[in-house]
């Protein structure tokens, strides 16, 4: 959110107006300028369903404003961590309306495809890399997802 | 439609900075795309989105063009800006964006093929009527084709293995009566290194100069160029300084010149911006090749043109027409490019690392084009330049004595650059003088002269 130097009162009821705005339109961002004072409003898009066609980009972990906490964050380092071997669209199973390939709690094995990821229409499996019991889903089906994105967590 | 919503940019460095400043100036929103190394890099700051594409070595991510398809899909970006280098030449990738609806900003793939072989470039641009450097053209039998051949182009030759490269099999024949033994000579080095004895014949340029047109062209066969650069000072075939105006050329060479390229490039049908490179030694010009890309010394044409060569690019990509003709085309002034490298001034190795204090020049007539900040780290996966000061003045001296007042403001602590070479290189008087070679900036980083 920025707002012009000139006017250190924040207008409230503008960003207020502007959220609400955001939220009904289902958008992700909103910037709005009026003489000298220009606002922007941004939130995280929840997760787009699977059929979406055209998936808007999430704000990344990279790309995002300082100060935003990915829910992953607390795992970096963690050696059950799974991340995203590739820029592409994540999809949780293995076609709409199938069950999950995997939910928390359930137990994997090395090699075991947990996810899939779409990259130019190839799907690519994602397999987990050790033994254990998935702790954590961090990804939605059908978002898109970037190299180096946390996908779950294996423990 | 004549312009884009969303475009993605397929590159790194100053150059993604370059392309997406004029996104911005267009009312265009900009990705970026880019590797883990460069999640703090300046071109992912400011870009509207980013997406990481993969981990540091570029094969893996700038130069992967799954990820970088995927990564314009799921943005839904409606043109890719290939930049320099990288993808920027490579046919296959502008075919397979094109393939999936997406605008490549650039010429077509077939004219980034065709111009990618080396030999039919040089057939196509001859026919389109591009002077080339006067040769056997293919492989002579014996040594009687070889003499007529010798004899018809004048002496100097140069004898090339058909197979050649890394000048192995290259030998230079003085006169005629040298030309048996140099020929035998090149043929045992050539069947030694290649396993190929096949030997054509060349006019052997001894102090060339390296000039290069810029041309510029739209859907509507409207193609105009944009004068010629001077970028004769090279180590190691890697340009270091170029300039614009050429200070071997005057106004009717420059015309004649130009004109050639522009007729060459319409009778091609060829798009968007390109260059062709030639030598030029003794008032004549030799095709060597064509770059079917944006350069990296682009900014001097643009300092003497007026014109902003990336904004004319996507324009063009998106179908829109030139708006002007070669009688529009203005020049004025001079302008100086460096390029600035992350390296010791005398070794030449790389310099990567922290740059503890970052301090551009400015005022009057200079540009900067760099992604460079206090506090960035220079990363060691990719190339070392790490800006291009740009000076433009009303001539050519007055252009010098800016660029020596630029260089002495530019700060970069903390790694090696390349700014001593280019201090030294504006006290040499044949530099000053503008009488210089393609083989002049060797020697004189050699200490010699």
């Amino acid at each position: 959110m920025t707002q012009s130097k000139k006017r250190p009162a924040i207008d409230l009821d503008v960003i207020r107006e502007l959220a609400q705005v955001l939220a009904e339109a289902s958008l992700s961002e909103i910037e709005y300028e009026t003489g000298d004072c220009r606002v922007r409003v941004s939130r995280i898009v929840s997760a787009a369903p699977a059929a979406a066609a055209a998936v808007a980009i999430s704000p990344s972990p990279v790309g995002a404003p300082a100060g935003e906490t990915h829910e992953a964050d607390s795992f970096a380092g963690h050696p059950g961590l799974l991340t995203s071997p590739m820029v592409g669209i994540a999809y949780v199973a293995p076609e709409p309306g199938a069950p999950p390939f995997v939910k928390p709690g359930d137990p994997v094995a090395v090699g075991d495809t947990v996810m899939l990821i779409e990259a130019m229409k190839v799907f690519n499996p994602i397999k987990a890399h050790r033994n254990g019991r998935i702790e954590r889903i961090f990804v939605d089906g059908g978002v898109p997802v970037e190299y180096g994105e946390p996908l779950l967590l294996i423990v | 439609m004549h312009t884009f919503h969303k475009v993605l940019i397929a590159n790194r460095g100053e150059i993604a900075l370059r392309i997406l400043r004029a996104c911005r100036e267009m009312g265009i929103r900009s990705v970026a795309v880019h590797s883990t190394a460069d999640a703090d890099a300046m071109h992912v700051r400011l870009a509207d989105e980013s997406i990481c594409i993969g981990p540091p070595p570029a094969s893996e991510s700038y130069l992967n063009p799954v990820a970088i398809l995927t990564a314009a899909a799921i943005s839904n970006a409606e043109a890719i800006h290939p930049g320099y280098g990288f993808l920027s030449e490579n046919a296959d990738f502008a075919a397979m964006v094109e393939e999936h609806g997406i605008a490549f900003v650039g010429p077509s793939p077939e004219h980034i093929r065709l111009m990618g072989d080396k030999v039919a470039a040089k057939r196509a641009c001859r026919q389109a009527g591009i002077p080339v450097v006067p040769g056997s053209d293919g492989p002579v039998e014996n040594e009687d084709e070889a003499r007529a051949v010798a004899g018809q182009i004048g002496y100097p030759v140069l004898v090339k293995a058909a197979a050649g490269g890394g000048g192995r099999g290259m030998k230079v024949v003085q006169a005629e009566s040298e030309l048996a033994s140099q020929m035998a000579l090149a043929r045992a080095e050539s069947v030694a290194a290649f396993g190929n004895g096949a030997l054509y014949l060349e006019k052997y340029l001894s102090r060339p100069r390296h000039i290069e047109v810029q041309i510029l062209a739209d859907h509507h066969g409207t193609v105009v160029h944009l004068g010629e650069r001077d970028c004769s000072l090279q180590r190691r075939h890697q340009k270091v300084l170029e300039e614009a105006p050429s200070p071997a050329l005057n106004a009717r060479a420059r015309a004649r010149i130009g004109k050639l390229a522009a007729q060459a490039a319409a009778t091609l049908g060829y798009r968007s911006v390109g260059t062709f490179e030639f030598l030029y030694e003794d008032g004549e010009f030799y095709f060597i090749e064509m770059n079917t890309r944006l350069q990296v010394e682009h900014p001097v044409t643009e300092m003497v043109c007026g014109l902003d060569l990336v904004r004319e690019m996507l324009r063009v990509a998106a179908g829109a027409p030139l708006g002007f003709t070669q009688a529009d085309v203005r020049f004025s002034g001079h302008a100086i490019e460096c390029r600035i490298n992350a390296e010791n001034p005398q070794t030449f190795v790389p310099s990567p690392g922290r740059v503890s204090d970052y301090h551009a020049p400015g005022g009057l007539g200079v540009r900067v084009d760099s992604a460079v900040y206090t506090g960035y780290t220079v990363p060691p996966y990719y190339d070392s330049m790490i800006a291009k000061l740009i000076v433009h003045g009303p001539d050519r001296n007055i252009c010098l004595m800016r660029l020596r007042r630029a260089l002495d403001e530019y700060v970069i602590s903390g790694i090696d650059t390349n700014l001593p070479l280019h201090h030294r290189l504006l006290q040499a008087p044949e530099f000053i003088d503008g009488d210089y070679t393609i083989h002049w900036l060797e020697r004189f980083v050699r200490g010699g002269d």
